[in-house]
């Protein structure tokens, strides 16, 4: 039996004039892969904003688990288990690899400023078991973001860590839902290759239930369940990657009208 | 020895790599070398060794002076802690800062002096000031919530300088309904006879006790600071202070830290400020004002934004050192010192050192012999200028009678050069070295010596230019990073 972890229901976005998404409505199952393309502009990342909480729908709503998350705020819906990378990388920059990691976990741990104060057995547990978690979520990217590395401020680092990094800090906390906005966008074919198996192991090993926004095929290809095709907002089809690829209407949307009918 | 140790630094191999197996050449300079030297300490002797340097102050014969030095120093660095969460950590632009300050000392007064007849118990009465001075910090960070950077600090600007006109003006406050006026802070003439701090039957008299409480205070908050930066809150206000929106999206409820360190901030300051009040058993206006929030932000700056030592060395350098140059011998040495040091740490090669300093002392004795040749009226040595210094220059430096005209034209002269230079080719830069060196020296000593006041400020101003454009992270920061 499968259990749907995200759904929304006929959710709108306007801004001013623009409608950014019309009556969207779409779910994702529990361990399901599922990609989201279109066009730029089709609304790709404002489906990732207002299920975060950056923007509040017009109208319909988000349900977590069946718990309507419409109109929380960021931070609440992260804790409620949904987190997120970014398109154009937004680590903290001057802080370490552990530091950013460790900075994600603030809302799974209660520690208060007297106890980091006097140090009390709750403060040092949570220390313990964040330094736990921080190695765990970095051990599922290999030795690439361990030893010294973890005292290297993220800065000092290579584009394709820091989006490691970042999907490790997505990681940390604690969501069951991921939310990855373009996770191959600037990689070479080798690091694309190996972004696309992270995906794959994310849910295999770890049972995140993943949603992914990505312009590069190979991925899409490589790691759906299921595929969604976005334009103006509006869902135009649904289904496997092999279905959509040809199907007449995505290809219309990439390419104009007509296109289709030529090919 | 690995095979890249031969060919040093491989393609690939950044900083850290290198770092991290101890492949980065040893230190060159002496001041780095000392600075390894340091860093290479245990930390409880690195912190251990300044406090007890502290600690000994009051016995090895200081005088009230230099104690009295001593707890404005404290208190400062209490303050600059205090602001450090606000902004070193949380990026929160706050120019109202020193109105806590101010509230938290004028609080005090009201509570503990003749001004309403009111004499409260010290404890009872800090826990008052504290808690009232956290909660106007929690007042002006409500702002905050939606306003960042450039608006956020016009908006706190605008609280501190209402609380500057507030208390300057309401010597004759008019409630609403009343047609008596109050005198609520004794406007420009601030508040006199202010208790002292009495704790459990112990009064804070002397400078001595004063001292010995702020330096405990310091320890305590600086203790708290160093917990605090790795902990949970610390981490969530230092990635607030990066990246607001991905902070957000990673469980830090954002609003809530950032109200929470304007309170604390605020409750630090008005800590401070009490014992301030305290200490002068009176509170002043003036105290208060932009002057002091700038000196603040500069000794953030200088030491190093978010590094702890980093702001207790700015807050050392910002308070002592101006106390320092209100003696001419001393700002004479340092003046001097600093133009030598500077020189000699951004030229690197031996013969512009010599030709800049050889050609500096040519000219001097040259324009002295031509000034007496054209017997323009002087002073002798020995009527300007006494200590260590005086048979070095006093023989060097042409003193003209008439030392303001003098000094002013080679004021704007030196100006004009040093502007002149900024545009120079390099080559024909070291040709004029020589001249702006002495010129510099030569206005420092004729005009610039004869107003110690204003003398001060230009110094430390210039020390800071020098200062930030050598170091922009600050002394002991480390340099933030912007990927584009």
């Amino acid at each position: 039996m499968t259990t749907t972890a995200l759904e929304l229901t006929s959710v709108t976005k306007t801004f001013g004039g623009l409608v950014s998404l019309d009556a969207l409505s779409l779910s994702v199952n529990e361990r399901e892969v599922l990609s989201v393309i279109g066009p730029n502009g089709a609304g790709k990342t404002t489906f990732f904003n207002i299920i975060t909480g950056v923007y509040q729908p017009d109208s319909g709503d988000v349900l977590l688990y069946g718990t309507s998350i419409t109109g929380m705020t960021p931070d609440r819906v992260a804790r409620m288990g949904v987190a997120r990378t970014f398109q154009n990388v937004r680590l903290f920059l001057n802080l370490t690899v552990r530091e950013n990691i460790t900075a994600a976990m603030y809302g799974r741990t209660k520690s208060n400023l007297l106890d980091t104060l006097f140090g009390t057995p709750r403060a040092r547990r949570e220390r313990r078991e964040n330094e736990d978690r921080m190695l765990d979520a970095l051990s599922f990217f290999g030795t690439r973001l361990q030893g010294y590395r973890l005292d290297q401020p993220a800065y000092s680092l290579s584009y394709a860590n820091r989006r490691r990094l970042e999907i490790a800090r997505a990681m940390a906390t604690g969501a069951r839902v991921l939310l990855l906005d373009e996770p191959a966008a600037g990689m070479n074919p080798a690091e694309t290759h190996e972004i696309t198996e992270i995906i794959g192991r994310l849910r295999s090993e770890r049972d995140y239930t993943i949603v992914v926004i990505e312009h590069d095929m190979h991925v899409v290809e490589g790691v759906s369940d299921r595929v969604i095709a976005l334009d103006h907002g509006v869902k135009i089809a649904e289904g496997s990657f092999d279905s959509l690829a040809t199907d007449p209407s995505v290809i219309e949307a990439y390419l104009g009208r007509g296109s289709a009918a030529k090919k | 020895m690995s095979e890249q140790d031969q060919v040093g630094r491989g393609i690939g191999t950044d900083d850290w790599v290198a770092q991290h197996e101890d492949r980065v050449g040893a230190p060159q300079t002496g001041m780095a070398r000392l600075a390894q030297q340091w860093t290479r300490l245990p930390a409880l002797a690195r912190w251990g060794i300044p406090l007890v340097i502290f600690l000994s102050v009051p016995f090895i014969g200081s005088s009230d002076y230099i104690l009295r030095i001593g707890v404005n120093l404290g208190l400062f660095v209490l303050l600059a802690l205090g602001l450090n969460l606000v902004v070193g950590y949380s990026g929160l632009l706050d120019l109202g800062f020193v109105a806590f300050y101010g509230f938290g000392a004028y609080a005090y007064a009201m509570l503990s002096s003749e001004q309403f007849g009111v004499h409260l118990n010290s404890l009872v009465a800090l826990v008052i000031v504290i808690s009232t001075t956290a909660s106007f910090g929690f007042i002006l960070g409500l702002p905050s919530r939606r306003l960042t950077g450039d608006y956020l600090a016009i908006a706190t600007l605008f609280f501190g300088q209402m609380f500057a006109v507030f208390v300057v003006s309401s010597d004759e406050f008019q409630l609403p309904g009343m047609s008596d006026t109050v005198d609520l802070t004794g406007g420009a003439n601030g508040i006199t006879q202010v208790d002292q701090i009495s704790v459990l039957g112990f009064t804070f008299e002397t400078n001595l006790s004063y001292y010995l409480l702020v330096v405990a205070l310091v320890v305590f908050f600086t203790v708290a600071t160093k917990r605090i930066h790795f902990s949970r809150h610390g981490l969530a206000w230092r990635s607030l202070g990066e990246d607001a929106v991905a902070a957000q999206h990673m469980t830090i409820p954002t609003v809530r830290l950032k109200l929470l360190a304007f309170t604390i901030g605020a409750g630090v300051a008005g800590l401070a400020g009490a014992i301030f009040a305290s200490v002068q058993q009176g509170v002043y206006p003036s105290e208060f004002m932009l002057p002091l929030l700038i000196t603040i932000y500069a000794a953030l700056i200088l030491g190093g934004l978010g590094s702890i030592p980093g702001i207790l060395l700015g807050a050392f350098i910002m308070v002592v050192l101006p106390e320092v140059l209100r003696f001419p011998d001393y700002s004479n040495g340092i003046f001097l010192a600093v133009l030598v040091i500077s020189v000699v740490a951004t030229v690197k090669s031996w013969k512009v050192l010599v030709w800049a300093f050889g050609g500096m002392v040519v000219i001097g004795f040259l324009v002295n012999g031509v000034l007496l040749a054209m017997q323009v009226p002087y002073l002798a040595a020995k009527e300007w200028i006494t200590g260590p210094l005086a048979p070095v220059l006093g023989s060097w430096v042409f003193m003209p009678e008439n030392r303001v005209l003098f000094g002013n034209i080679a004021f704007v002269a030196l100006v004009g050069l040093a502007a002149w230079m900024s545009i120079m080719s390099r080559r024909s830069r070291i040709i004029v070295l020589p001249l702006a060196l002495w010129l510099a020296i030569w206005t420092w000593e004729v005009r610039l010596l004869l107003e110690p006041s204003v003398t001060r400020q230009l110094l430390i101003g210039a020390l800071l230019i020098v200062l930030m454009a050598s170091r922009p992270q600050g002394l002991l920061g480390k340099p933030r990073v912007e990927v584009l």
